[in-house]
């Protein structure tokens, strides 16, 4: 036993699979039965933190009642709209800024000036501009993640090795075809990662854009079950935000490890 | 087409500067004979790497000017092939996509030609059996064979080879010295090939031109064809003739870097 715990943790060793997953759902478990235990002997106030079986309790009867499911597909979907729109225009012009020193110049200042700005300072003018329908809600999601996203491409792209480029034009490639043969295909797979990353950044956003102008969406769930003091209806919105983060970005990881699962790093 | 053979490739005058930096001083003079496997040998950051890239057309000369068939080189083109010592084969093609991506530019070529020229070229450097491998499940050695293949495919006379075996352990450095002779008298290709490896140099060359540390000057331009004969084996390694031909080269380099 005490073996295997040493060479469990080998400084940056390796863990089977089926390890990983036991342990990741050991030490949530445990959490949540710690949480439930201090509940019952009556550590936590309800009205402050209910128990994780009385959340669990609620959210059946808060979905019977129709209040999860529709409301979670609309802010998936403000989500997906706002993070299309982002990935859309942060691909092309971070490849273009990372190949084009013009461009990177006139650009950058002006995405670092905005990257900077604290997004819950630009919804009077976001409401202003848009009001409060879906508008709003999709131009706050970009604004907090288009920035950050085209930096990150820029730097996927400029971390594609010289080498590549160098071949491909020695073999007659044209620029507009290095980009699409070469840049692109090697920055993918770093690409992707970063999109995952900032994937999870847009909910931040979200929920802060519901809670201001909305009438629906898990944003608005949550902060309607606040005025109420409904502390267990609160949690059960925060969970769903959790789960389905949780399974988007285990499958967004699943499917890099499967899309480029014969690339490697190979030099 | 201009037959020339004599002064196929030819370095008139020329320098190089980067910014305040200069890598090729004194007028660099050279000319070089069709279908000649020449060596520039010297230490790291000499500038050879840079008189080689600018054959290539990836970096212009400051002063002087680089001809190759008569006609000063302009930017890349298929017909000067760079094999560098990493990242030289693309992790996202297998080997034989590799090696067809060579002619992918190529619009004289139909589809058909095209894919069995790849396959005669993965043929030629021995990788039959991994055509649909990645690069990433095959060895560096066979990765650097992916680069030679491709640079053959795309149809490059010239072969501008910056240290391609640098990160080879000896024995698949050896095996790809021998191979790379072989396909380079079959095909008559031009090669120049840059190495800070003196056994690889006479073991390649048919000429080592040996540079002096930056700024890059010639110290010694030497015919080893004349020396050692065109022929070249593992036997040659071991002969005394290689031996003696090592430590002349060996002083002579070590001579320059005293001057430092």
């Amino acid at each position: 036993m005490s073996g295997a715990l040493h060479s469990a943790f080998a400084f940056r060793g390796s863990l089977s699979r089926r390890k990983r997953v036991a342990v990741a759902l050991g030490s949530s478990f445990f959490i949540l039965l710690v949480w439930q235990i201090a509940s019952w002997v009556g550590l936590l106030d309800p009205i402050f933190l209910p128990s994780p079986l009385d959340i669990l309790g609620t959210l059946y009867d808060m979905t019977a009642r129709g209040e999860i499911i529709g409301n979670a597909l609309i802010s998936l979907g403000r989500i997906m709209a706002a993070f299309l729109l982002s990935a859309v225009m942060a691909i092309p012009i971070g490849m273009l800024m990372s190949s084009y020193r013009p461009i990177s110049a006139a650009l950058e200042p002006i995405i670092d000036f905005i990257r900077y700005l604290p997004i819950p300072a630009l919804i009077p003018i976001s409401i202003i501009w848009f009001g409060v329908g879906e508008e709003t809600k999709i131009f706050l999601l970009w604004l907090g993640t288009f920035f950050q996203l085209v930096l990150l491409v820029v730097d996927d792209a400029n971390r594609v090795p010289n080498e590549y480029v160098e071949v491909a034009r020695t073999l007659g490639a044209r620029p507009y075809e290095i980009l699409r043969d070469i840049i692109w295909r090697s920055m993918l797979p770093g690409l992707i990662n970063n999109l995952r990353i900032t994937l999870g950044w847009c909910w931040t956003y979200l929920i802060l854009a519901e809670i201001v102008a909305a009438d629906n969406g898990l944003g608005y769930v949550i902060w309607t079950a606040r005025r109420y003091m409904k502390t267990d209806e609160v949690m059960a919105g925060v969970f769903v935000i959790g789960i389905i983060g949780l399974v988007t970005d285990q499958a967004m990881r699943a499917g890099h490890t499967w899309l480029f699962r014969d690339q490697g790093t190979s030099r | 087409m201009n037959e020339r053979l004599q002064d196929y490739l030819v370095f008139d005058q020329v320098t190089k500067r980067f910014g305040g930096l200069t890598v090729v001083e004194a007028p660099f003079n050279l000319v070089v004979p069709r279908g000649q496997f020449v060596v520039f040998l010297g230490p790291s950051g000499c500038g050879k790497t840079t008189l080689m890239r600018m054959v290539g057309g990836l970096d212009e000369a400051t002063t002087g000017t680089i001809r190759l068939e008569g006609s000063p080189v302009g930017p890349p083109d298929e017909r000067r092939g760079m094999v560098f010592q990493s990242y030289s084969s693309f992790p996202w093609l297998t080997v034989l996509q590799n090696i067809a991506f060579g002619m992918r530019y190529r619009r004289d070529l139909s589809p058909k030609a095209k894919a069995s020229r790849a396959r005669h070229y993965l043929d030629l450097v021995g990788l039959s059996d991994f055509g649909d491998a990645y690069p990433s499940r095959i060895s560096g050695g066979m990765r650097q064979r992916v680069a030679i293949a491709r640079t053959l495919a795309a149809g490059s006379d010239v072969l501008l080879m910056d240290e391609p075996f640098g990160a080879l352990d000896a024995q698949r450095r050896e095996q790809l010295q021998i191979e790379l002779r072989r396909i380079q008298s079959e095909e008559m290709k031009t090669v120049l090939f840059v190495t800070h490896d003196v056994e690889e140099a006479i073991f390649l060359a048919d000429r080592i031109i040996v540079f002096s540390s930056r700024p890059a000057r010639i110290i010694d331009d030497i015919d080893v064809t004349a020396e050692l004969g065109s022929d070249r084996n593992l036997e040659l390694r071991d002969s005394e003739v290689f031996f003696r031909r090592r430590a002349d080269i060996l002083r002579t380099v070590r001579s320059t870097l005293t001057l430092v």
